[in-house]
């Protein structure tokens, strides 16, 4: 039993860990309820408007762009992984990866000129 | 029955020595940063205050466990437990120690011994994402949002230099088992260096570990809870043990990124030039106990590093952090690929 049953029980392990660190609390801790307790903090002064509205999240571009790298990365690994066997026949795959992140690079490059990741 | 309760002795143990090694790094850093600052720090619980994590634990058990009335009471509790799960259970696929051969049985000192095992890595690496966001909208407080929506990006941008710098060494071995992985770092690299992964690839290694610094939220990288601007960020409303597993996940998450540089750059078990296998014989118990104590004494230091690198370098400001991230590190990292690619070609070319 050294495969994937064990990550099972590993994980296993973890969540009954959390949730039972979590939930013996609850019953640890003495329960005092008062309304300023419950309330929203803020830096001494009361609360004007409420939090969940709508701001101008400027990483949303942010976001986007990780869509595409990581799954570049995705695309990247069963070709890494053989690449030892690729390498050893020809430069076929060699020029496909250079290929392929020269025309990341170049989309990296473009979204840097159009400032996506800038803050000013 | 005698493999599953192998399996189950070590899981039970290993998850609570990661846990373990968390809370007394927990001391460790109070005691480096008074160690840096030239003060006593905590020095009364216990010898040298080595209970202090008992006390801190005790007193986040029974602290009042308060949700705010505004919160989103599912969201609000799922955040914490989102963000500690994939934390605690990184460590399943790293080998911390050779193998043990008891009556011809075959004992691996590692969880699980998959093929995947990166790609587990990763893929729990990008969930903690979700526990801090989640943690930072359930909340519902302007602060921790801010710091969720900082954290969320500053997570997700430096993923993209942290896969692609792993994606080096995968492309030095030749495969996804951090076992092999660890194996094949054995002997000399170039007749005079040991064979470790940080020769091989000495960019990947500064691009991995200034990764990993932003992954785990540490400094110079800990925008999102930079208490100058947005109070504590994504857990301002949080106590308790609440609060607890956020903190402890951070510490946890420390742990196994260390594990990961001494697996992935240095050579996880083996000592330079010395081959412990044949020196102590394969297999036998004490090979088993001296490989296990070297590597945790690899992992310490860069335990300790983290603690170090605390104390000495200064914040990054926001709109820096970006910059670093997406102007230098991942076209470096896309370089180190290129390079990487290229080498291993020639070397094929050249040896026929």
């Amino acid at each position: 039993m050294q495969g994937f049953e064990t990550i099972v029980l590993y994980l296993g392990m973890s969540v009954i860990g959390v949730l039972g660190m979590v939930g013996l609390a609850n019953f640890l801790g003495k329960f005092r309820p008062a309304p300023n307790k419950a309330s929203t903090y803020e830096c001494g002064v009361p609360l004007l408007d409420p939090s969940h509205k709508r701001y101008d999240v400027k990483y949303y571009l942010v976001a986007v762009l990780f869509l595409v790298f990581d799954l570049e990365t995705v695309l990247l690994y069963p070709v890494v992984i053989k690449f030892h066997e690729f390498a050893k026949v020809s430069w076929a795959a060699f020029f496909e990866i250079f290929l392929f992140v020269a025309i990341l690079l170049l989309g990296l490059y473009y979204a840097i000129n159009k400032r996506a990741v800038d803050w000013e | 029955m005698i493999d599953l309760i192998i399996a189950l002795i070590k899981v039970v143990g290993i998850w609570s020595f990661t846990l373990g090694v968390a809370a007394v790094m927990t001391w460790v850093e109070r005691r480096g940063a008074a160690l840096i600052q030239d003060r006593p720090g905590p020095n009364r619980a216990g010898l040298f205050g080595i209970l202090q994590p008992v006390c801190d634990g005790i007193k986040l058990f029974t602290k009042e466990n308060i949700v705010p009335e505004k919160a989103d009471k599912v969201l609000f509790n799922l955040g914490p437990i989102m963000f500690a799960i994939p934390a605690f259970s990184a460590f399943a696929v790293i080998p911390f120690g050779d193998r043990i051969i008891i009556g011809g049985k075959e004992i691996l000192l590692q969880i699980s011994n998959i093929d995947i095992g990166f790609l587990y890595i990763v893929a729990l690496g990008s969930l903690a994402v979700y526990g801090v966001i989640i943690g930072g909208w359930g909340s519902n407080n302007k602060y921790s949002i801010l710091g969720g929506l900082r954290s969320t990006a500053q997570l997700i941008s430096y993923e993209v230099p942290w896969g692609l710098a792993l994606l080096g060494v995968v492309l030095v071995y030749g495969t996804f088992n951090l076992r092999e992985i660890a194996l094949a770092q054995q002997g000399t690299f170039l007749g005079i260096l040991p064979n470790w992964g940080v020769f091989h690839q000495p960019l990947g290694f500064i691009l991995f570990m200034v990764a990993a610094y932003a992954e785990a939220n540490r400094v110079p990288f800990d925008l999102p809870e930079a208490e100058s601007e947005i109070v504590s960020g994504y857990h301002t409303e949080y106590g308790s043990m609440k609060l607890g597993v956020y903190l402890f996940g951070e510490y946890v998450n420390i742990t196994t990124l260390s594990a990961l540089t001494v697996t992935f750059y240095f050579g996880s078990w083996h000592l330079p030039y010395i081959n412990m296998a044949s020196f102590l014989g394969d297999g036998t118990i004490i090979y088993g106990i001296a490989s296990f104590l070297i590597f945790c004494l690899k992992v310490s230091f860069f335990l300790w590093l983290f603690v170090w690198v605390r104390w000495t370098v200064p914040r990054f400001r926001y709109d820096q952090v970006m910059k670093l991230g997406w102007k230098s590190l991942i076209p470096l990292a896309l370089f180190n690929l290129f390079i990487t690619t290229l080498f291993i070609q020639i070397k094929y070319y050249i040896g026929g």
